[in-house]
């Protein structure tokens, strides 16, 4: 009798043990892996890149299309707010779609920029962080020259990783663009901001044409 | 000889030491950008704004008129590999500075790494042309600077400035690079005349440029302002290399 009850016990620990571990499992695993999902995102847009057609189209079509395949791990909505920073809340809904529109183009010009550049570099994932609803994702940009760091600030929306921000060779482009803006913003208001916005787009935007 | 003459310029700085361990030393911050913290706007003063604006411009043209030309002509005589040998000199050459800003720092692991590299690649790497510290040791380099020095002995930054010719600091920052240029007189091999010194600094700045070429042009393309955009990237820049947390 006495023994049974010890087997009981033993069985009563090793089955919550057992639950425990399966517990954790399952709390962990409810959480995705950003490293997993931005993995194949990363080789879409390399690919993309590298895809002999994109040479033959115009710029703005190159840009449109490169932009197309970013914004399936990009939350530009996420972006637009941090770079604006406080002054997002006072701005009404409709002000609010033209600036992420406008900011948006403005990245379109960002990645434009690198298009020409790519020759085939490969990104080798590093490292991951997640903290809360957030993570950053390390990667680096192998080049025959040099390698450049290169890591993505991320948030969970629902079951995917967006990301909000990236941090080249330890420069963060929201925080670079928030600092610009906020100067803009003191001494001319919102409306000056997408004044300089569509000035800065349609200057890249022949700046291209050109080359 | 070099290795000698960095003995000498070692044993000058220890003393400086007993100072690291009668202060309080104030390791940088971490920067984690998964925090709302590290979006906050920098703190550091800037009211030289008007002069600091006008050297930014003196820089720029500097840059394109003169260093940005003539470092493409340099990259076109050399090739990469070469050039990448070029910087790899200059860079072993402030080991020892580095390794002494460890030590004054508290730093002692960095230190042994800093010193290690300069000792691997001063023989191993044939005067430092080569890294194979950091290609077969594993031993990447270590950010270290005077102006680091004294942000971690609690010396503030002061304010920003921009300096001719050399670019974005603060008062501190500058004062340690004078310091740091200093030290590396003890041990550089070229120190016989100005002349001399000034030309090995022109090879230094014309190699560096003719490894980044194109990268200022894109950087100011890109922004609304140029002078708050290099003067914020100076600042996360410094911010990252003050960041030993996770080497």
């Amino acid at each position: 009798m006495y023994i049974s009850r010890i087997k009981l016990f033993i069985f009563t620990v090793c089955f919550l043990f057992i639950a425990g571990i399966f517990g954790i499992q399952t709390a962990a695993s409810a959480t995705p892996d950003p490293t997993e999902q931005f993995r194949p995102f990363i080789a879409k847009v390399t690919a993309t890149l590298a895809d002999p057609d994109l040479k033959t189209l115009s710029k703005r079509e190159k840009s449109r299309r490169v932009i197309s395949v970013v914004r399936e791990r990009f939350d530009f909505r996420e972006m637009s707010k941090r770079v604006i920073g406080q002054y997002w809340r006072d701005l009404s809904p409709s002000e609010q779609d033209e600036f992420e529109s406008l900011f948006t183009q403005l990245l379109q010009y960002v990645y434009v920029d690198g298009i020409d550049d790519y020759s085939g570099q490969e990104v080798e994932f590093t490292q991951q962080r997640i903290k809360g609803q957030r993570a950053e994702v390390q990667t680096l940009l192998v080049d025959k020259q040099k390698t450049i760091p290169v890591a993505y600030i991320m948030t969970l929306r629902g079951n995917e990783w967006m990301a909000y921000d990236v941090i080249v060779e330890g420069v963060s482009l929201v925080r670079n663009y928030m600092e610009q803006f906020r100067e803009i913003l003191r001494k001319d208001g919102y409306s000056g901001l997408t004044d300089q916005l569509r000035k800065k787009i349609v200057e890249l935007e022949q700046e291209n044409k050109v080359s | 000889m070099i290795l000698r003459k960095s003995c000498q310029t070692f044993s000058r700085y220890v003393f400086v030491l007993v100072l690291v361990f009668c202060h309080g030393i104030s390791w940088g911050q971490e920067v984690d950008y998964l925090d709302d913290e590290s979006y906050e706007p920098s703190s550091v003063s800037d009211p030289l704004e008007p002069v600091n604006r006008f050297f930014f411009n003196v820089n720029d043209k500097v840059y394109v008129w003169v260093l940005e030309p003539v470092s493409t002509g340099y990259s076109k005589v050399l090739p990469s590999d070469i050039r990448q040998c070029v910087s790899n000199f200059f860079y072993n050459l402030g080991e020892p500075v580095r390794a002494v800003n460890c030590l004054l720092q508290g730093r002692v692991h960095d230190a042994g790494r800093t010193l290690g590299r300069f000792v691997i690649n001063s023989i191993c790497g044939v005067f430092g042309l080569a890294d194979p510290a950091a290609h077969e040791f594993k031993m990447s380099p270590v950010y270290a600077s005077l102006g680091e020095t004294f942000s971690v002995w609690g010396v503030g930054d002061g304010f920003y400035l921009v300096v001719p010719l050399l670019g974005p600091s603060t008062l501190r920052d500058l004062t340690g690079t004078v310091g740091d240029g200093f030290a590396m007189t003890t041990h550089t091999p070229w120190n016989d005349d100005v002349l001399t010194t000034a030309a090995a600094h022109g090879v230094r700045s014309v190699n560096y440029t003719s490894l980044h070429l194109g990268e200022y042009e894109d950087a100011k393309s890109l922004s609304f302002d140029p002078y708050i955009a290099f003067r914020n990237g100076y600042f996360q820049i410094r911010a990252k290399q003050f960041d030993h947390t996770h080497q």
